[in-house]
């Protein structure tokens, strides 16, 4: 049975690439949304997943690059990816902006994602149509 | 549309349970209808009298006891979790209600969701 009527989704992310399957299985999810005609309205990491949006993870060569690979497709479908602020801070996941105003040696943030305040989050709840979390093994 | 953040998570030994509060402390803040479901392990956050210092954490008990001033709607116990763990209604948080976490409860929202 299906459902021909398109649907929005916010995807929320809160397991770390490397440590488990969640930032790769919300990409099949978001790829699969798509070919079936439905709309990705956001993607927001929280908690771990913020290490999604790192520049500077280098995994081995022959292994999956997921900052990258989800770079690349909010970029083609121009979807925002967004990073909570206050798990990033913690994590030390920080663009140019945070650099600045904590001083740090670096800023390591993956374009095309942002970082902003969970109420990123609590707005993508109410324009979507489904919020879906992809979580870690906790 | 009201939602039920879980909390199955002891307090301390990881960070999902703190995240969860954040993510119905935000909700409230915007004044979408949020409560609280502590379950499993997670009951333990209610516990009255918590001294995290020693592990060079902050106690949540404050937070919590605020949260119903914050907007967010119940603090619900699971009964059957709070048996399990010894935790008497005397030795919870002033404010929390203790349920029965069934499909019943479930039903009374439109959203659930768990911080990780």
């Amino acid at each position: 049975m299906q459902d021909s009527s398109p649907l929005s989704f916010t995807i929320v992310i809160t397991g770390a690439p490397y440590s488990c399957q969640a930032p790769q299985s919300a990409l099949s999810f978001a790829q699969a949304a798509l070919r079936a005609g439905h709309r990705i309205d956001r993607v927001f990491l929280y908690g771990d997943g913020v290490h999604l949006a790192s520049a500077l993870a280098s995994p081995p060569s022959d292994e999956p690059h997921w900052p990258r690979e989800w770079s690349a497709f909010l970029n083609e479908h121009d979807i925002p990816g967004v990073a909570c602020i206050a798990s990033a801070l913690r994590r030390g996941l920080v663009d140019e902006g945070e650099q600045k105003r904590f001083e740090l040696p670096a800023s390591n943030l993956l374009p095309p994602f942002t970082i902003a305040g969970l109420g990123e989050w609590v707005e993508g709840r109410m324009m979507s149509s489904r919020t879906v979390y992809f979580h870690g093994s906790d | 549309m009201s939602t039920l953040i879980l909390i199955d998570q002891p307090p301390y030994g990881g960070w999902t349970g703190r995240e969860a509060l954040d993510m119905a402390f935000s909700l409230a803040a915007f004044d979408q209808p949020v409560s609280l479901l502590f379950c499993g392990a997670g009951v333990n956050w209610l516990r009255k009298g918590q001294e995290p210092g020693q592990v060079r954490q902050k106690s949540v008990e404050k937070n919590l006891s605020a949260a119903t001033i914050f907007g967010v709607e119940a603090l619900l116990a699971d009964s059957d979790d709070c048996n399990r763990y010894g935790l008497e209604a005397a030795q919870l948080l002033s404010g929390v209600e203790l349920v029965r976490a069934d499909a019943q409860l479930f039903a009374g929202y439109s959203h659930t969701a768990f911080a990780g």
